[in-house]
């Protein structure tokens, strides 16, 4: 088999724009590739699920598949990446069978620019997960098999092209993350999963009702989104369903003042649910409000960005405050959390071509970055024995690894050269200014009110006195140095090589940020800001 | 040049541990730079085009439609190696070469050698990146790079609160006119789609839908982003603010060697400003002679003598940047040069004048100039470099006003005063700082007072020699038509003499007040200086009243606001589960009352004029 493979991998010489010839094009022609990336991990989980594990005997074994499935669909997902054909304006290893003929919902799957960059997120993120879910002791096969479900139930969403299954995808999330943070969650486990159950919850009516709305207004006859969202809605409906996706995006992502549940879940839930919650479920705010609202009510989404660029810049100021007014270094650094999602929120108010590539790389990077800054405060939190940042400090002499991580997550955070988030926040603020300059100015004051809050949060814990009446400190293991150095090091890849290292013999650039032409090349409205401004 | 800072920072970082193994890798890095800078400025000897390398560091094809120049967003790395950017980045490894070596012997007992060596390199690397960048992004990369280490640098006693305190606004205030600068450009670019200042400069009256209020917007952000680095009164305070808790070599190095970066990045930008209005050009002129005055007026009343010689600094420094600006005001004329090369001679002095303040400080252990004295018996070398800094200082833009300013003028009497003022505020130092007795106090005994290690003692008079010949060189045309290229007249020698007169007359100007009655005047600066200070303490005030505390209440309320709503309407579905549990249970008649109040409410939702 894997002779047959090579044998493919050097025989296939297929055309096509960019890149022009890809070693392993077309090494998985099956029309399942995304299919794969949702049931690989949901067999898995049931495979785990089933399987006789006394006493914990199995309890490695169970933490070995989960990884190697993370991993395999990690590689499929990146074969498929590397096949992806930029300049295409059509969605890509498409699958399409009817499902439900009686309402017009089908399961329709498959990727464009955005999208493709989502799913090797949640690839990423899968294996991240499962690394830092090493020191999982109880229950073992339960935990592991709803984190493989979480993972199936994001990538569904991502790659869902029929709001039918979107919604399904994305409310199915809800349910495995709330029972791993209710079974292996913080002292304060019950509200977190209470918290994340109603706002998401809330989230997901508020979708069920736009894309009811999107439904009864195009004839109720389809819920494809190729169908769906080409066809012409009422201004004034297109802004009632905008402002339902709006609070579902806002609830997700999140953005004021729909964050009620950040603080309790990304201070109690295990790190690995953090990893994931913070990074690919929280972004599928921003996807759906980019997916849906921008991509396809272009006009409800010009009503609104004002709206959304305020919220955006209130979302990063307000987080920047909250941070440095906590005393405790989790809720600190869930509130740091926030700003990510705000900038990525002012490049989608802009609707510029420029904002929105921008905030395709935020989502991305401000999802690395989120998840970055969380799980380190709680590692620190964790090797410290207390979130006390009064207790904390001079920590850095004691856990250099963890200190460097913390630094490098900071900076993260706040878009500094050289971090992904940086590229990301520069496309987003240049393409911002042409349309929501006040929106903008106020997203860029909020980020120097961050700073203060990352200097004064590092200052504190790291570098100030060491403190002789705290607990007994220790650096990080070697699973989490290893889940916090790929968080890390996927940002410095992409800040440090935006347009991707390139793989040998090939032109196609991994995390290219031009990926997202698909996007704008169905949306001719949004370069018309444009028009008549320059000279062709 | 580019990559030897890089890399000495990345050996710094991963293999260098020892303070004197950091210190030398620092050293050799700063001094390869300037081996490679001196290598260019070689060849650029005889020619009139700089040397230039680019790379593609980002493309990103983000749209199919529309115009051209939107449809893709680069990002180039593109190394102009210029006559400008040889000497300034020259002047930059000057400074940086001197206060190492002072830094190696006097910042013995500096906490973590390794990370300050690191971000010295890790600043040279941006600073090189800067000068050399004539991509907006790309330049604003480096810069932000650059300000990062400057802050980390000057935040360096992490251990010491007051340290960690002063190092926020070192912090806050530069990354808030950084923002200012990012979003100039990014107003540029969202107008023209384009970073390159070779191609934007020229497209900037022809790209049809032009306006001169964008490019007004744009010019005034930019010029507060480069103001503020350049620590122009009245954004200076994150340079006065950290003199005292940073190492004294962060500071010296911030304050010699970002107002050479600024005001390099500012003539630059310039075309674009131009492109404005005369209007703006002439607000930024008038902006730089007050700060220029205000600087060197804030100075004397300063009673400690790091800031005070930072703040006589930056009145050099808006001298600077008021003719560089003042020169681009009138095509034809090509006296902006002189400007930059005031700034530059000025530099190197600056840099040395912090060093030896802080020995004196240091031995005196007292950062109140009213303490201080008698250094010229105690502490010769110290106060001999301090006496070469005010003369460097005083006289650092007499070159570029006889050749820009016409004396006779409004901006000229205005620039003369601030060179006065400089002067006076400059040579202060010296004089109080050497004269008078140095006075016992509690726990110090004047007769232990000692200067600094020997071997660290040539450094400042060194960085002082730079500073004079590089006032020298700035009086001779030739070095001018070597930075642009233009054809530069020669000012009369009256010209010169004023000017330089003038700040003659300033330096023996501070001697009359400070030999007649030390005490005397320096509670007079005591007093005068209760003004400033209580105007800087109500507008803190103000802000804190009306902007900081408000939002920090409503931030903290809507911390408790928000969980106790979600947690009400938890409460309310729970109840009302509890209800619908109940009429279940209570048989037919509780379905059919909750299936007519939700029909109810469906029909009130549907009815026209709530959906429709």
């Amino acid at each position: 088999m894997t002779a047959g493979i090579l044998h493919a991998f050097a025989s296939q010489t297929f055309p096509s724009p960019t890149p022009s010839t890809v070693p392993g094009a077309n090494i998985f022609t099956s029309a399942f590739i995304l299919s794969i990336g949702i049931w690989g991990p949901v067999v898995m989980a049931f495979v785990i699920g089933v399987l006789p594990n006394p006493r914990g005997r199995y309890d490695t074994l169970i933490k070995q598949i989960a990884f190697f499935t993370n991993l395999m669909v990690l590689f499929i997902l990146f074969v498929a990446y590397n096949q992806f054909q930029n300049f295409l304006p059509s969605l890509q290893y498409e699958e399409n069978r009817q499902w439900l003929p009686a309402i017009g919902a089908s399961y329709h799957l498959g990727v464009d620019g955005p999208g493709i960059l989502m799913v090797m997120l949640s690839a990423l993120v899968g294996i991240i997960s499962v690394l830092a879910s090493t020191g999982i002791r109880t229950r073992v096969r339960s935990y592991f098999a709803l984190l493989l479900l979480t993972q199936a139930c994001v990538t569904g969403a991502i790659v869902a092209h029929d709001l039918f299954v979107l919604v399904l995808f994305w409310s199915a999330a809800t349910v495995p993350l709330a029972l791993l943070i209710l079974g292996w969650g913080g002292p304060r486990r019950e509200a977190a999963a209470w918290r994340l159950v109603g706002y998401w919850g809330a989230g997901t009516v508020a979708l069920v009702l736009a894309v009811a709305g999107i439904y009864v207004a195009t004839g109720a006859t389809s819920f494809d989104m190729e169908v769906v969202l080409k066809a012409p809605i009422g201004a004034r409906a297109e802004v009632i369903i905008g402002l339902a996706l709006l609070i579902a995006g806002a609830t997700r992502l999140p953005l004021f003042p729909l964050h009620g549940w950040v603080r309790d879940v990304y201070s109690d839930a295990p790190i690995g649910v953090v990893v994931v919650v913070a990074s690919s479920a929280s972004r599928l705010g921003a996807y759906v409000l980019l997916r849906v609202l921008v991509a396809g009510e272009p006009d409800g989404a010009k009503l609104l960005a004002p709206l959304i660029a305020g919220i955006a810049a209130v979302t990063v100021v307000y987080a920047a405050i909250a941070a440095l007014r906590s005393v405790d270094i989790r809720h600190a650094a869930a509130n740091l959390a926030l700003v990510p999602g705000g900038v990525t929120a002012l490049g989608l108010a802009a609707l510029t071509p420029l904002s929105i590539t921008g905030s395709v790389l935020s989502l991305f990077a401000g999802g690395m970055a989120s998840a970055l800054i969380v799980s380190v405060f709680a590692t620190v939190s964790d090797r410290a024995q207390t979130r006390n940042a009064l207790a904390l400090s001079g920590l850095a002499a004691r856990m250099p690894k963890l200190a460097w991580l913390t630094v490098l997550a900071g900076l993260g955070v706040l878009g500094v050269p050289v971090m992904a988030s940086f590229t990301a926040n520069e496309m987003t603020f240049f393409g911002a200014f042409r349309t929501q300059p006040v929106g903008a100015f106020a997203v860029a004051a909020g980020l120097a009110l961050t700073a203060i809050a990352v200097a004064v949060l590092i200052q504190r814990v790291l570098f100030g006195p060491p403190n002789p009446d705290a607990p007994a400190v220790s650096d990080s293991s070697l699973s989490e140095t290893w889940f916090l150095g790929l968080l890390a090091g996927a940002l410095l890849w992409v800040g440090i090589v935006p347009g991707g290292p390139k793989i040998p013999g090939t032109d196609t650039p991994l995390f290219d940020p031009g990926v997202v032409n698909q996007m704008v090349a169905n949306i001719p409205e949004i370069a018309a800001p444009y028009s008549g401004t320059t000279t062709p | 040049m580019v990559i030897a800072p890089l890399a000495t920072f990345v050996i710094a970082v991963s293999s260098v541990r020892t303070r004197r193994g950091s210190v030398n890798t620092a050293m050799l890095g700063a001094l390869v730079t300037l081996a490679a800078t001196l290598l260019v400025g070689w060849g650029l000897a005889k020619r009139t085009t700089g040397f230039t390398a680019s790379y593609v560091y980002l493309t990103a094809n983000v749209g199919l439609n529309g115009p051209i120049a939107f449809q893709n967003f680069e990002v180039d790395i593109v190394l102009h190696a210029d006559h400008l950017a040889v000497v300034a980045l020259a002047v930059v490894e000057l400074c940086l070469i001197g206060v190492l070596g002072w830094h190696r012997i006097a910042g013995r007992n500096e906490p973590g050698p390794a990370r300050f060596q690191a971000l010295i390199s890790a600043l040279l690397f941006g600073c090189v990146g800067t000068l050399l960048s004539t991509d907006l992004a790309e330049l604003f990369t480096f810069w932000a790079l650059a300000g990062g280490a400057t802050y980390l640098m000057l935040a360096h006693r992490w251990g010491d609160e007051a340290a960690a305190r002063s190092g926020r606004i070192a912090l806050v205030l530069p990354f808030l006119t950084d923002l200012f600068l990012l979003c100039g450009i990014a107003v540029l670019y969202s107008r023209y789609g384009q970073q390159n200042l070779s191609l934007l400069v020229p497209a900037l009256h022809t790209t049809a839908g032009w306006t001169v209020r964008q490019i007004v917007v744009a010019s005034v952000l930019l010029f507060v982003g480069v103001a503020g680095r350049m620590a122009l009164w009245p954004l200076h305070s994150w340079l006065t603010g950290t003199a005292t808790t940073a190492p004294p070599a962060a500071s010296a190095i911030a304050a010699a060697v970002w107002p050479v970066v600024g005001v390099t990045v500012l003539y630059r930008l310039l075309p674009i400003f131009v492109n404005s209005n005369a209007d703006t050009m002439r607000w930024f002129v008038i902006a730089c002679g007050i700060s220029a005055v205000l600087a060197g007026l804030y100075s004397l009343v300063s009673m400690e003598p790091r800031k005070a010689l930072i703040l006589a600094g930056a009145g050099v420094t808006a001298v600077g940047a008021a003719i560089t600006i003042h020169g681009f005001q009138y095509r034809g004329f090509t006296f902006a040069v002189a400007g930059l090369a005031c700034v530059y001679a000025a530099a190197p002095a600056r840099a040395a004048g912090a060093l030896a303040a802080s020995n004196i400080a240091t031995a005196m252990r007292t950062e109140d100039m009213r303490q201080m004295g008698d250094a010229w018996r105690r502490m010769r070398s110290s106060a001999t470099v301090l006496l070469g800094v005010a003369i460097a200082l005083a006289v650092s833009a007499a070159g570029a006003l006889a050749i820009g300013v016409d004396s006779r003028t409004r901006f000229g009497i205005t620039l003369g005063e601030a060179v006065f003022v400089v002067a006076v505020a400059a040579m202060r130092v010296f004089l109080v700082a050497s004269s008078g007795p140095l006075h016992r106090r509690r726990a110090f005994d004047p007769d232990r007072v000692r200067d600094a290690p020997r071997a660290s003692l040539g450094w400042p008079y060194w960085l002082v020699l730079a500073s004079l010949v590089l006032f020298a060189a700035s009086l001779v045309p030739p070095l001018l038509t070597f930075l642009d290229n233009g054809k530069h007249a020669t000012a009369t020698a009256a010209a010169y003499a004023l000017w330089v007169a003038i700040a003659v007359a300033g330096l023996a100007a501070a001697a009359l007040p400070i030999g007649s009655n030390k005490v005397g005047s320096l509670r007079a600066s005591s007093w005068l200086s209760l003004l400033p200070e209580r105007l800087e303490s109500a507008g803190q005030n103000v802000l804190g009243r009306y902007v900081v505390n408000p939002a920090v209440s409503i931030v903290e309320r809507t911390e408790r606001l928000v969980p106790a709503a979600d947690a009400a309407v938890g409460r309310i579905s729970h109840l009302s589960g509890r209800y619908a549990v109940a009429a279940l249970h209570s048989g037919d008649v509780g379905v059919l009352v909750m299936m007519a109040v939700l029909l109810s409410l469906l029909v009130a939702l549907l009815s026209p004029g709530v959906l429709r």
